[in-house]
């Protein structure tokens, strides 16, 4: 019992991380009906900023958090104008294509601008974490937790609840009958970007205390998100939460019970799975419905 | 203006040989080439930066004593990704340059495996740095390796946690790859020998975010000593923190990366106390401590193993080079053989018929941070 409840707690935090780079998968889906794969490159970036300014400036931690996340914002704005915008009116393959390529970009790029020295980035907390009965709680992962918590519920919020949420949706759900009801598509589509890049910054930063700051952070993170968003169901904000925590429980109970070198192949039989049996994922709408 | 038969064939003919005339002509050009694969990018790009500079500080002491048959030496390199196909590619990219007469493989038992196959069809000698016993055993008559293979470190860490620390109840924890199955099989095998048990054989899968199964693992194998194969830094960062946040504190003895300069930054804490077989211990000869004041003065951080085995793999290319006279590959082959009481870097190199040249690992401690030397312990190769 003791080791199962051990197992479930690390499960949630790590499907936490997965859920957090899942929901900036779904976002931009929403926005523009593209996958984009340099999400986890944008969690390698802010981790970066991260260590540049705590440990190369000297910058307090939540000073450092602010200007990582404010940084994180202009890269969305950049990478829209550079990556999306000019393809906007091609298919969805040359825009997927073209993230593929900002992905490689950036984490070339970091490589040339930083080094490939791996980096440890401190948590929040000074006590790294403690034991409650049995189980030992990771105080980075419990925050992980709770910030995933947070960003969902005020994710529905905005989506389901502000007229911003519900000019994005309109724009993702068809973007000529957005742009002849007066919505400002390509603004719309600039806040999705920029909104999703603060995010994956804000999954980087959290994780980089527990997984290090590495050029391949982010691409390690965002396969598995990935999957994560497939199995919740492409463009369902719940479907990225419970597809990312349910893949972490049980790819950490599949290692323990049955076999530790296959853990990853848990994740993706999981995956294959629901590719066969249901495609569009857990939450996942019908192509009509979207229609 | 007329083309004449004459003309035409004679253009034909200097079209096709030229790029056989331009090649002869670099094979026999103003330096001698050894061609290097190495991660430049990827998960282990760090660990080659580190290679880099140690293969370098080596061609700045080669070509100041007068370089190979008096000619400067130059070392080409290619990135290998850190993946199997990158250094596949990598390896043969270099191989198409005829005039590069010996190659630097990997530090990666995997890649070195993967690689071995074009290694035997271009026939020229390849020092290497990975540790899987087999990789000498392949009937590849130019491998030759330049760190002692996981059938001494097993030894190693099972005689000195058996019987310097007392402790007989052992869980290994290694890599699924070559190196860690190989490391963990020979570790395994030297138990019994020294009167030790295994309760726990657990691979796992490189690039593991999450360490939890593992080290409950061995927090429930009941076992009083830790041994551990890890490939890589990151994942040996993870896995000692979660061993330590999870409670497990028995003694610790690790293969070589244990006591690397990326494993130590990253894990920090979680792993004083542990004890490491090291190829290289700064403090263990007088050739290593020179190595490590050289690479110091250029890096500013200490050197590891990442390094050490290419500082000697330049050395004894070219050593081996100069002795036999010539470029020509049985012949380096034959003299690389030859090398007796080498002191290198990495220990004193007296290479066997199957092309190994280390037969011996250093015992160091992590003293808060510090690595300090215990001792070495060797054994006596069959030089045959």
């Amino acid at each position: 019992m003791d080791l199962a409840l051990q197992l479930l707690f690390t499960g949630i935090g790590i499907g936490s991380v997965y859920a957090l780079v899942a929901l900036g998968f779904v976002l931009i889906f929403r926005a523009t009906n593209v996958v984009n794969f340099a999400q986890g490159e944008f969690s390698m970036l802010a981790a970066f900023m991260m260590v540049v300014f705590t440990l190369k400036l000297g910058l307090p931690y939540w000073l450092a958090f602010i200007m990582a996340l404010v940084g994180m914002a202009a890269v969305g704005a950049v990478f829209n104008l550079a990556v999306y915008y000019p393809l906007r009116h091609r298919t969805y393959l040359p825009v997927i294509i073209s993230t593929i390529g900002a992905s490689i970009f950036l984490a070339n790029g970091m490589l040339a601008l930083h080094g490939p020295e791996p980096e440890v980035l401190e948590g929040w907390f000074e006590t790294p974490g403690f034991l409650v009965g049995p189980v030992y709680v990771d105080s980075q992962y419990l925050l992980i937790i709770g910030v995933t918590a947070i960003l969902v519920v005020l994710q529905y919020w905005f989506f389901e609840h502000t007229l911003l949420g519900k000019k994005l949706q309109a724009t993702s759900q068809d973007k000529e009958m957005a742009a002849l009801l007066g919505i400002p598509v390509a603004a719309m589509i600039m806040v999705t970007f920029v909104y999703s890049a603060v995010i994956g910054g804000i999954a980087g930063i959290l994780v980089a205390p527990v997984l290090f700051v590495s050029i391949g952070m982010g691409a390690a993170i965002a396969l598995k998100a990935f999957a994560a968003t497939i199995i919740g169901g492409f463009g369902d904000v719940t479907g990225a939460i419970i597809g990312g925590l349910a893949l972490g429980v049980i790819e950490t109970f599949g290692a323990a019970y049955i076999s530790v070198p296959y853990k990853d192949g848990f994740a993706f039989l999981v995956l294959i799975a629901f590719l066969i049996f249901r495609p569009r994922g857990i939450f996942g709408e019908r192509v009509a419905e979207k229609a | 203006m007329l083309l004449t038969r004459r003309g035409f064939t004679t253009a034909v003919a200097g079209t096709i040989a030229a790029p056989a005339l331009i090649r002869s002509a670099f094979a026999q050009g103003a330096t001698v080439k050894f061609g290097m694969v190495m991660p430049m990018t990827g998960a282990a790009a760090e660990s080659g930066s580190f290679a880099q500079t140690g293969a370098k500080l080596a061609l700045e002491q080669v070509n100041k004593a007068g370089g190979v048959l008096g000619k400067p030496v130059e070392l080409i390199f290619e990135d290998d990704q850190t993946t199997n196909p990158g250094a596949v590619l990598a390896f043969s990219k270099l191989a198409s340059q005829p005039d590069i007469v010996a190659f630097l493989g990997s530090i990666r038992s995997t890649q070195m495996h993967a690689m071995a196959p074009d290694m035997l069809k271009v026939g020229k000698p390849v020092g290497f740095g990975g540790t899987d016993p087999n990789l000498t055993k392949l009937n590849n008559p130019w491998l030759f390796r330049f760190r002692p293979n996981d059938s001494y470190s097993g030894k190693v860490i099972a005689q000195f946690g058996s019987k310097e620390l007392g402790k007989k109840k052992w869980a290994i924890v290694h890599s699924t790859d070559a190196f860690g199955t190989a490391g963990g099989k020979a570790l395994a095998d030297s138990l019994a020998d020294n009167g030790a048990t295994l309760a726990l054989d657990q691979g796992y899968a490189n690039q593991s975010q999450d360490f939890t199964p593992v080290v409950l693992a061995v927090r429930q194998s009941g076992a009083d000593i830790l041994g551990t194969y890890f490939t890589f830094e990151t994942d040996l960062g993870i896995f000692a923190r979660q061993l330590r946040q999870l409670g497990v504190t028995i003694p610790w003895v690790g293969s070589p990366s244990i006591v690397n300069i990326s494993a130590l930054k990253l894990a920090g804490p979680a792993l004083y106390n542990t004890y490491g077989v090291a190829d290289y211990a700064e403090d263990s000869s007088d050739a290593s401590k020179a190595f490590g004041k050289a690479y110091r003065d250029v890096r500013k951080v200490a050197p590891d193993n990442q390094s050490s085995w290419t500082f000697d793999a330049v050395t004894c290319l070219a050593l081996a080079m100069n002795k036999a006279g010539s470029t020509e590959p049985a012949k380096v082959r034959e003299a690389m053989l030859a090398i007796r009481g080498h002191k290198g870097a990495e220990g004193e190199y007296n290479f066997d018929k199957n092309g190994d040249g280390l037969h011996g690992y250093n015992i160091v401690k992590n003293d808060k941070g510090e690595i300090r030397f215990d001792k070495r312990l060797d054994f006596t190769p069959n030089l045959g």
